[in-house]
């Protein structure tokens, strides 16, 4: 605690401990010199003579002295802690991830696949946003909650690895994840909630339309943003036979129509990730969107902590003085 | 030093050691150091108690009234002083410095001679030989030689006994009598010793402070040899430092007391805050028996 998040206001004052080694070399020099002394008749007696333990630590009041020259260099340079780190975790937003799995999402033409990528990519996001708020709905034929709004991370991307395609039946409920993952943050009190509904087809199943679904978001003040995933034209997708797996070049369809409909409606935006790197790119400038609204509300909160030095110094000039003068003294 | 606050000193001194030497060391000293031997100096009349072994008859003859011979001690001594003025006579913590104790010894023994009819000279040593006042007879005299005990300053620091020693038995040819008075802080002096005791008669004044002696509990201090400018921190707290001190101080004391017990001179110690009576008595009836 003491040494983190430690700052200085004043760091030109640790010029000053440049005057350390001069003050040593200033006393030496001064030892070198004459010092006053008793005079005494003979040293005949004195050859025998071997410093005790007491005169070998005869630099102890002069260590102390350094020792407290430097404490109040550090105060003079004013230590401050900032502790800006709790406040800033309490200014997170609510994002739900609303992934579709179904089959098409097998197509190879994100590498290894869609799903994987878009696993892959979802996981350094939330490692990006350590203080929000993250859930998990997975949806195909039906929707299903994978993991509720939570900080603990670590369960979130252990649920998120755990995801596979044909978990659910078949198909794309699209309009059913939304509405789930909107079900899933409605509540939430976050400042700002975030839907982010990444999908590789059409509308095909399920009770709820994606539009309605988008007017639900957009009654409760979410947005959403919207990724299709899949090349323009046709993509390679693996089916299985008796004779191993086949490829088959499908033709890719995605309702972008729709998709930009809902996320213009609720304030997001509509992404179309073609490839990997560009899902990448999509989240990261998912990742920025959503961080500026954090960072206006960010504060810091500065402690001066130049009294625990202040002390030290404190107590290293008491044992200066004290030993200089009592187990120290040197007569005359 | 000023010559009115000079002249003061030396009178004070002079008062202090004339008192002593006439009334209390007078017999003493006399019977301590003796002539060659007796010497008629006149006749006188016959009173009754007279030893009549010492009657004239040719005198008592001739005047037809009892004459008694007179003899006189043959003296005409010399006493030569040989101070040591080197920087280790500037110590002292009680009473007085060691130096200050040396200049009232010498006042002493040099009133003590002219009483006695005897020479008085001086020689000022260090490691060289700082000054020589040959000896002389007269009060005039032995104010100058208490002048120049309060005034001299040494041009060296450092003791050479031998050096002195051997620059007596050079410079004074009659036998004398002498008296070495120093701390006798040097060694491999015996030889030069025994040789100047043959020539002359030497007494040795061993002059010592408490605190050369015995160092007193008083923690850490810092030292300055007098005499070499060596400096040196010592702990007194240290025990065992201070036991080995006062046996080391022991040690030389005794080889030093062999010293002069080899070499045939009397001797004696005087410490800087004790009176200087007792052991000049002391060594003056040890003397006196000894004849």
């Amino acid at each position: 605690m003491i040494w983190h998040g430690i700052q200085f206001a004043q760091p030109w004052f640790f010029w000053l401990l440049l005057l350390i080694p001069l003050l040593m070399a200033f006393y030496f020099w001064n030892l070198r010199k004459k010092q006053p002394g008793i005079t005494f008749s003979s040293f005949e007696g004195l050859k025998g003579y071997r410093p005790g333990m007491r005169q070998r630590l005869r630099m102890l009041p002069l260590i102390f002295d350094l020792l407290a020259a430097v404490a109040i260099i550090i105060a003079l340079a004013r230590p401050q802690s900032s502790s800006s780190g709790q406040n800033v975790s309490t200014e997170g937003i609510d994002i739900v991830l609303a992934l579709d799995i179904s089959g098409s999402m097998l197509a190879e033409d994100l590498k290894p696949n869609r799903i994987e990528a878009a696993k892959k990519v979802a996981e350094q996001f939330i490692d990006n946003r350590p203080n929000d708020r993250i859930g998990l709905v997975v949806f195909s034929g039906e929707s299903f909650t994978q993991c509720p709004l939570t900080t603990d991370h670590a369960v979130l991307k252990n649920l998120l690895s755990g995801i596979q395609s044909g978990m659910l039946t078949d198909g794309t409920a699209l309009g059913e994840g939304l509405a789930t993952a909107v079900n899933r943050i409605r509540n939430s009190k976050a400042r700002s909630k975030v839907i982010i509904l990444l999908t590789d087809g059409v509308n095909n199943m399920g009770a709820i339309a994606p539009q309605t679904a988008g007017e639900i978001a957009k009654t409760f003040g979410i947005r959403v943003y919207t990724i299709g995933v899949g090349t323009t034209g046709y993509a390679p997708y693996p089916f299985k036979t008796p004779f191993g797996i086949q490829y088959q070049n499908v033709e890719v369809q995605i309702d972008e129509d729709v998709l930009r409909q809902i996320a213009t409606e609720t304030g997001g935006k509509y992404f179309r990730a073609t490839s990997t790197p560009k899902l990448k790119e999509i989240y990261a400038e998912i990742d920025q969107l959503e961080k500026t609204k954090i960072d206006v509300t960010e504060f810091r909160h500065k402690t001066e902590e130049f009294y625990p030095l202040v002390l030290v110094a404190l107590v290293f000039l008491a044992l200066d003085g004290i030993t200089r003068y009592t187990l120290f003294k040197t007569l005359p | 030093m000023e010559t009115t606050e000079l002249l003061k000193k030396v009178r004070k001194i002079e008062i202090k050691t004339r008192g002593l030497s006439s009334h209390i060391f007078s017999g003493e000293y006399h019977s301590a150091f003796k002539g060659r031997g007796m010497a008629f100096s006149e006749v006188r009349d016959y009173i009754a108690g007279d030893d009549i072994r010492t009657i004239d008859w040719n005198v008592t003859a001739r005047f037809n009234h009892p004459f008694v011979k007179v003899y006189e001690e043959e003296r005409e001594l010399t006493v030569m002083l040989l101070v040591d003025v080197s920087a280790s006579g500037a110590f002292g913590t009680k009473t007085q410095l060691k130096k200050d104790l040396v200049t009232e010894l010498c006042a002493v023994l040099a009133f003590s001679a002219i009483q006695n009819n005897d020479k008085t000279g001086i020689i000022f040593f260090s490691d060289i030989i700082e000054k020589f006042i040959p000896p002389k007879k007269g009060k005039t005299h032995i104010l100058r030689i208490i002048r120049e005990l309060i005034e001299f300053r040494p041009r060296h620091t450092q003791t050479n006994i031998s050096e002195a020693l051997q620059y007596i038995t050079r410079v004074i040819k009659k036998k004398c009598i002498c008296f070495v008075i120093s701390d006798f802080f040097d060694r491999n002096f015996q030889d030069a010793l025994k040789i100047a005791n043959k020539r002359h008669d030497v007494v040795a004044l061993r002059i010592y402070d408490e605190r050369e002696s015995r160092l007193p509990n008083v923690g850490m201090v810092h030292l300055k040899n007098a005499e070499t400018g060596e400096e040196k921190t010592v702990d007194t707290s240290d025990s065992r430092f201070r036991n080995e001190f006062q046996e080391d101080w022991n040690k030389r004391m005794h080889s030093l007391s062999d010293t002069f017990a080899k070499s045939g001179v009397d001797h004696t110690k005087i410490r800087t805050d004790d009176s200087y009576v007792k052991p000049l008595m002391h060594l003056f009836k040890k003397r006196g028996r000894r004849r």
